[in-house]
């Protein structure tokens, strides 16, 4: 009892303390997750194999390691290699290149323009992080706007929302589908024939929707439009050699994720290995895009998991997943229901990773209770969590980012305006989703 | 001026801070930064200025924003960091000015031509001058002396490394209660010119 009041307090805290945005997350992170093992696992428990199963590297070499609980390493190797590839991307000019390109190929026209960064937005996200996405597409946004003397506020939020939800679409587009994957072992295409169906979907919509709002913007925006001042794609890229090498990477990179439950080869194993060729290829830059990993995130994952851990292992999370399952009554639609609406709530004003993380283990103590596939949970869980950040300016990382540049750019776009826009848009994500599950799985 | 003299005033509210700034300033022929910042920022940026002035040294809602690395949702993080770019920009053209507020001390330290100031006041002149320049109740520009602190005090906090109003932070804290506004100016006139002498 005390040490589950204990785990409770600490990730209370640790909440508190994201939220409070004072001390840098990071270091949140993995002081609570010291507290943890220390209090919770020393003191009240005085459980020295919980604190070895939480970091979890006793099985290094097992197969379990990268499917059992405590911390998530293969999380944490897949998204530093992504890093990596995707710094050697950006270093080549990869991403203002491919958008400068799709908007010449549209001929520069308000609607196909709009059209097309919603698709590419999305499509990019099912590989790379949304953030990355968002940071290069509302960048060129900006500029297409200046130049084309259109309000980019409609695209950027458009293409914002179809970053959050591309990203549902594969287990590697965002964080809480590779923890979801790597945690039950799912393969990318588990993901793509599932999640990804609902996207398909979601986004047929989605575009139809963006489009009925800002009708009138687009409409206005058709004339005023200087093709003589446009830039050449081509002068996005500062080294044709690194543009080639890391168009090729990125290729790999695709083929591997979607072939590996055939090829056998983890996420983490890609991950280390594209980033590996990704710095044997940078030669004398290998040291500039080391330094520019985001390790804080990577420390922040490491002490989240064992945050969550220590809910785990003092039966936290089983209380809480005994309750879903006392309030469906077993009913398995009842239970989509609510991870996915629940999900989709927390996740438009929390982190959806701390989130997710903690989901997880619920959904895994729900299932093995309620005798159902865990599959049908965890795609609730990851539709929710991953649509449920678009509703609010905060709910995501690709929102905060996407409304920082538009800003800066003096293009100030507030809670009132975010939400009246993409608030509805995630509630049809979400209403379409569990009725395809309802359908589906039920 | 001779060599570059930079001063920034932080103050409370209605503690004629920002008159003194405004004294010291046409004293010593140094530019004077304040609000009209914003009109600038708002032409180099080609931002509507009622944005900016909505939005201008006020503290972020906790609850409402987020920060991911660099990038913040919160228009009160962009706008403020607007400002502290145009004051680096300012300070490295060489040019000697007052601002007031801001964060300067902050975001200026480390400058050796920076004069950081801080001006207070006794609570009941405080009042007094509120009550005189907003034409209102003694109750209401006790809560109006209140509320402003504190939205300044969480400003500049968030973005500081001191804490507001710490003398610690501050080469000079003056009650200007103590000789008066127009005496305060002066006295720091004098102390800004015997500065400037020993850059």
């Amino acid at each position: 009892m005390v040490a589950q009041i204990l785990a409770v307090v600490i990730f209370a805290v640790m909440f508190a303390l994201i939220v409070w945005d004072k001390i840098e997350r990071h270091i949140v992170t993995l002081g609570c997750g010291l507290l943890t093992l220390a209090l919770v696992f020393g003191l009240a428990m005085r459980d020295g194999g919980a604190v070895w199963e939480t970091l979890n590297i006793g099985s290094i070499f097992t197969p379990g390691f990268w499917y059992s609980a405590g911390i998530n390493w293969s999380t944490i190797l897949f998204i530093a290699g992504m890093m990596v590839m995707v710094e050697g991307m950006a270093r080549a000019g990869f991403f203002q290149w491919l958008c400068m390109n799709l908007a010449r190929l549209v001929h520069y026209k308000p609607v196909p323009l709009f059209v097309t960064f919603m698709l590419i937005s999305a499509f990019l996200s099912m590989f790379i992080d949304s953030i990355t996405v968002i940071l290069f597409l509302a960048a060129v946004t900006v500029e297409l706007g200046k130049l084309l003397k259109i309000d980019p506020v409609p695209m950027i939020l458009s293409e914002i929302f179809c970053a959050n939800l591309g990203g549902s679409a594969t287990m590697c587009g965002d964080p809480p589908n590779i923890i979801i994957g790597t945690s039950l072992g799912y393969s990318f295409w588990d993901f793509l024939s599932n999640t990804g169906v609902m996207v398909a979907i979601s986004l047929v919509l989605v575009v139809f929707y963006f489009y009925f709002i800002f009708r009138k913007e687009l409409a206005d925006a058709a004339g005023g439009f200087t093709p003589e001042n446009l830039p050449d794609p081509k002068s996005a890229i500062r080294n044709r050699r690194d543009f080639a090498v890391s168009s090729v990477i990125f290729a790999c990179a695709v083929v591997l994720l979607v072939t590996h439950a055939q090829t056998g080869l983890t996420v983490a194993f890609i991950g280390m290995a594209i980033a590996l060729v990704t710095l044997l290829a940078s030669g004398r830059h290998m040291l500039f895009l080391l330094q520019r990993v985001d390790y804080k995130t990577l420390l922040f994952f490491v002490g989240l998991f064992v945050v969550v851990s220590g809910l785990e292992q003092t039966g936290v999370l089983e209380i809480v997943a005994g309750f879903i399952g006392n309030v469906s009554g077993g009913n398995l639609r009842l239970m989509v229901a609510i991870i996915i609406w629940l999900s989709a709530v927390a996740s438009a004003f929390i982190d959806n990773i701390p989130f997710a993380a903690t989901m997880l283990p619920v959904i895994r103590s729900l299932a093995a209770v309620q005798g159902i596939d865990p599959a049908t949970l965890a795609w609730a869980l990851s539709m929710g969590t991953d649509i449920g950040g678009s509703a609010t300016p905060i709910g995501a990382s690709a929102n905060v980012v996407g409304l920082s540049v538009a800003a800066k750019n003096g293009h100030f776009i507030g809670w009132g305006r975010y939400c009246k826009v993409s608030a509805p848009a995630t509630v049809i994500v979400v209403a379409v989703s569990m009725l395809f599950m309802f359908v589906r799985y039920c | 001026m001779d060599k570059q003299v930079i001063v920034s005033i932080s103050r409370e509210f209605c503690s004629g801070g920002h008159q003194i700034g405004e004294a010291v300033a046409k004293a010593l022929g140094m530019g004077f930064c304040d609000r009209n910042m914003l009109d600038e920022i708002a032409q180099r940026k080609n931002i509507r200025i009622e944005y900016l002035e909505k939005y201008d040294e006020k503290p972020r809602n906790l609850l409402l924003s987020r920060r991911v690395g660099a990038f913040s949702n919160s228009i009160e993080d962009i706008i403020a960091e607007m400002q502290f770019e145009y004051l680096r920009d300012r300070a490295a053209s060489g040019e000697s000015f007052v601002v007031v507020g801001r964060c300067a001390d902050s975001v200026l330290r480390g400058r050796k031509c920076l004069i950081p100031v801080f001006v207070m006041g006794d609570e009941e002149d405080k009042i007094a001058e509120a009550c005189r320049r907003y034409n209102i109740s003694r109750e209401e520009a006790a809560a109006k002396m209140r509320r402003h602190d504190r939205a300044r005090k969480q400003y500049h906090n968030r973005y500081s490394e001191g804490k507001w109003g710490d003398s610690r932070c501050y080469d000079l804290c003056i009650n200007s209660s103590r000789l008066g506004i127009e005496q305060t100016a002066v006295l720091l006139t004098e102390y800004i010119r015997q500065r400037a002498a020993r850059f």
